[in-house]
């Protein structure tokens, strides 16, 4: 087993290798040079790398009609209006006072703004979209905060609704994403540290935790797993997730994504680290459980029973989604005699006409299924009805007259269809889906022997499982008393008293203890 | 050095998939291939064979005909079921036999009726139970049944209400009118210190208008050493289930001394306490019955709000009970000398050394055992009325 695993290590890791010895790009000499006195020699460093960028603009003018000077910016990343009022105005008119940056930087009318020394600082600035400012006689420039770019307005999340509860969801803009968070977690203690990852894209990441609850060395585990990442490119948020995760062999996720900046609060609250990734609209949690699948940002909006019953509806369907085609086809050519004599009747008159065995039947339904579903989700919306339409009416209709199918196992794969769209996570039940299909061999070929091994060995990979140190089946093994209140039970806000010891046991207490509401005592009023 | 390694996995890995399809060894039936059996008859035949009779479930709805036809079955027509037999030296040769008869697997699995036929009865039914207990695939949990005639006959019924034979008498038997013996249960009792047994009693009612033949129960064969000695009616199984502690729904009608007409009891529940006594040589069993009832209906002129006619009612109730189990008690001690209520097993657990000692002699001892009968009936609630509403009289 351990050789077979480093084996199929080596055989995914050859081609890494070849790459980390290999000069990374775009690192050259020239970006590490300070930057020069003279306006026209940094210029000309300057336009060699931004060789054949025709989105990037040089803008010569003197400051006071004297000075000569450079206003460097990325068209369509600028805010080029308020540029021309609040920079080149005031400097290119009545600009009386000695040409110096400090005076300079006075007389722009614009609150954020930095120093750059070297080049590559002025790429750097140039690429957040901040209009860099380089002059005669300094060895400095000035970056000026008027970055600005289209963006996507806040909208509901759509792989997350809610009927009641929030509705915002997180945008592509890291900036937007971190104040969304601040503006539910308005105290000092919650931190945002930023890097930036990527050799081309520069993407800028921040990881976001509260100070005193988080564990300070989940915090630097986070850190040093981002730093080591070497890439040319991060897109979006599943890069970081498959550079930092765990056990990359693993089917299950070990970061939660969410779109919700409800979700990402609440796990803030408990201890947890947030990544944010630019250009993602959802953000990373670790570390999470297992149960953190199964509980949906719509449990703690409804009543606490209700939240409770769902979730229990949740894990009965979780298992039919893995489980029921299987069951099936275990029973169907194994265990005959495990369902009621009249089921087994019904079932094999509908059998009667099929010329498969059911395990072929259930691997081809469950296929078609599949099919289905992605063919449905990549389509457009009006589209999309049209595949469902046809897809499971006509062809689950029609699979079972032209004999191909039978009723029942056509209802099995509709069921377990079902069921895995009630897993709240989009990626946590598409890898259910997955495991059905080795599930379904282990079943047709050994029965529920196959099964109950199947079962085992996704048991025993859940409980080896680890995410930054949590154990994945945590709290139910190792089995954590204290946390069971939110696990298979949704308990009431007044009796979440305290956190989650999974990340850490300090500042364990989350609200006063004993607030059970009722209507206030007679004797306790005056 | 890794495009070796890489070759050397994928080859393993190819290696190892071959393993799943060469496993010779494989019980995987297809449901398709199964010839479902849910109800099964045993029969001696003529040259003392043991002929097996089954009931197959036909899944296919156009070849039901056909084969029904070939069954040469007098239920004919359309049905869903055919019987087929066939006939060998020991259950197993008749079951391969019978396997050589039928283009699928036999499937005991759902099997849920066994019926021993008259003849195969009084010769004996240890032959097909040691198959049946030893064998896998048979349930444990099937019913058993004895049929006047050949079980064959039964098998091929096909009555209204149910969709077969099997249906029939498995409800009729979960229904705790009658006795409800399975495999297990019949097993045990003819290995238990009693070596006798009862199984309930199958006749067939005859076709009348548009209802067809259908099985019932009526009354229970009792099976002595294996072999079946005799039979009980309807009334005296009552007594035989009073003194099994297997009685669960009955309705008594008594007629109180002095009075018109008639009351019906509703038993709610029953419950029958065997205390066996050793004087000597003179052995005696104590019957502690204990019933509670629901007045279901009164027909006399009684007013059973008044605790005196509860009372009386319930002595009526007791000498009902009492003289079933008496005669179930005579039928059993006297005429057959079968131990079919396991009085033996009471003693065994209070008496071992006396039971050991004369487990030789039980049946010398069993028919003298005195049988003394405490019965405890309990009128519970009269109902919703007191008074009957409408007086005898007026009727």
């Amino acid at each position: 087993m351990g050789n077979w695993k480093k084996s199929l290590k080596h055989l995914l890791r050859s081609d890494r290798r070849k790459l980390v010895n290999a000069e990374l790009p775009g690192k050259n000499q020239q970006t590490e040079t300070l930057l020069s006195g003279y306006v026209n020699e940094n210029l000309q460093i300057i336009q060699s790398i931004y060789a054949d960028c025709s989105d990037v603009i040089f803008h010569d003018f003197l400051i006071g009609n004297k000075t000569k000077a450079v206003l460097i910016y990325i068209d369509g990343l600028t805010n080029v209006e308020e540029v021309d009022q609040h920079v080149l105005a005031p400097l290119q008119q009545n600009f009386t006072l000695e040409h110096t940056l400090p005076n300079i930087r006075k007389k722009i009318a614009v609150s954020s703004i930095k120093h750059v020394r070297t080049v590559a600082d002025v790429i750097e600035e140039i690429s957040s979209g901040n209009p860099v400012l380089l002059m005669n006689q300094e060895n400095q420039g000035l970056s000026i905060g008027l970055s600005r770019w289209e963006k996507r307005g806040i909208e509901e999340p759509v792989a997350e609704s809610v009927l009641r509860g929030p509705r915002e969801g997180f945008i592509e803009t890291l900036r937007t994403n971190t104040s969304l968070l601040r503006r539910k977690l308005k105290s000092p203690n919650l931190k945002i540290k930023s890097m930036n990852i990527g050799t081309y894209t520069r993407t800028p990441i921040a990881i976001a935790y509260i100070e005193g609850i988080a564990d300070p060395a989940l915090i630097e585990e986070m850190t040093s797993r981002l730093q080591r990442i070497e890439i040319d490119g991060v897109l979006a948020d599943a890069y970081i997730e498959e550079l930092i995760e765990d056990d990359p062999y693993s089917p299950f996720p070990q970061l939660l994504s969410t779109e919700r900046p409800d979700v990402a609060s609440a796990y803030l609250l408990e201890g947890h680290v947030v990544v944010l990734v630019d250009g993602a609209p959802s953000v990373l949690i670790a570390p999470v459980t297992f149960i953190s699948f199964m509980q949906s940002p719509a449990d703690y909006y409804e009543r606490y029973f209700v939240g409770t019953a769902i979730r229990w509806l949740r894990f009965l369907f979780f298992a039919i989604s893995l489980l029921a085609p299987s069951l099936y086809v275990a029973v169907l050519t194994f265990h005959q005699e495990m369902i009621p004599t009249s089921l087994l009747l019904t079932v094999a008159k509908s059998r009667e006409q099929v010329p498969f065995p059911a395990l072929v039947e259930a691997l081809l339904m469950e296929t078609m299924f599949e099919a289905l579903r992605e063919a449905g989700a990549r389509l457009p919306k009006q589209i999309g009805s049209a595949v469902s339409i046809v897809g499971a009416l006509v062809i689950g209709q029609a699979s079972i007259t032209s004999g191909i199918a039978s009723a029942p196992m056509v209802m099995v794969v509709a069921i377990t269809g079902i069921a895995s769209f009630m897993v709240p996570r989009f990626t946590v039940g598409i890898s259910v889906r997955l495991l059905r299909f080795p599930m379904m061999f282990l079943a047709g070929f050994l029965g529920f022997l196959g099964l109950i091994l199947g079962i085992i060995m996704i048991l025993i990979h859940l409980l080896n499982l680890r995410s930054f140190g949590v154990p994945y089946t945590s709290p139910l093994a190792p089995m954590k008393g204290r946390d069971m209140k939110d696990v298979l039970i949704r308990a009431p806000y007044w009796a979440l008293n305290t956190r989650p010891g999974l990340s850490g046991e300090s500042n364990k207490y989350r609200q006063a203890p004993g607030q059970q509401p009722g209507p206030t005592k007679r004797d306790e009023e005056g | 050095m890794y495009t070796t390694k890489r070759k050397t996995i994928l080859v393993l890995f190819f290696l190892s998939i071959q393993t799943l399809l060469l496993s010779g060894c494989w019980d995987r039936t297809e449901v398709n291939d199964l010839a479902i059996i849910t109800a099964a008859g045993f029969d001696v035949t003529d040259d003392h064979k043991l002929e097996l009779s089954v009931n197959i479930f036909i899944t296919n709805p156009s070849g039901g005909e056909q084969m029904g036809g070939m069954s040469g079955g007098d239920g004919g027509g359309a049905g869903q079921f055919i019987v087929r037999s066939a006939a060998g030296l020991t259950m197993a040769d008749a079951v391969s036999k019978l396997q050589q008869m039928l283009p699928r697997k036999v499937f005991w699995g759902h099997n849920e009726v066994f019926i021993f036929g008259e003849r195969l009865a009084k010769q004996g039914v240890d032959e097909p139970i040691e198959y049946l207990t030893r064998h896998p695939d048979a349930r444990e949990r099937a019913n058993v049944f004895v049929s006047k005639g050949l079980a064959k006959d039964v098998l091929q019924l096909q009555p209204s209400i149910e969709r077969n034979t099997a249906e029939v008498l498995r409800e009729m038997a979960k229904s705790q009118t009658g006795l409800n013996i399975t495999v297990k249960e019949l097993a045990q009792m003819l290995a238990g210190k009693a070596n006798a047994a009862v199984i309930p009693w199958v006749e067939i009612e005859q076709a009348q208008g548009t209802q067809k033949a259908t099985p019932f129960i009526n009354g229970t064969a009792i099976v002595k050493n294996g072999k079946m000695v005799g039979r009980m009616n309807d009334y005296t199984t009552r007594g035989i289930m009073w003194l099994r502690n297997e009685v669960k729904s009955a309705t008594v009608t008594v007629s109180p001394k002095g009075t018109k007409g008639y009351v019906s009891l509703y038993l709610i529940k029953s419950h029958t306490e065997l205390v066996p006594h050793i004087d000597g040589d003179n052995w005696s069993v104590t019957v502690k019955i204990e019933t509670q009832d629901d007045i279901v209906e009164n027909t006399t002129d009684l007013n059973l709000m008044e605790p005196e006619h509860t009372q009386e009612l319930e002595t009526e109730l007791g000498t009902d009970i009492e003289n079933r189990v008496k005669k179930a008690l005579t039928k059993a001690q006297e005429e057959m000398n079968a131990d079919i209520f396991n009085f033996a097993d009471a003693f065994y657990r209070k008496y071992p050394k006396e039971w050991n000692q004369a487990k030789d002699r039980w049946d010398e001892i069993f028919p003298e055992v005195e049988v003394k009968l405490e019965t405890n009936p309990k009128v519970t609630r009269v109902g919703l009325t007191g008074k009957s509403l409408i007086k005898p009289e007026q009727r």
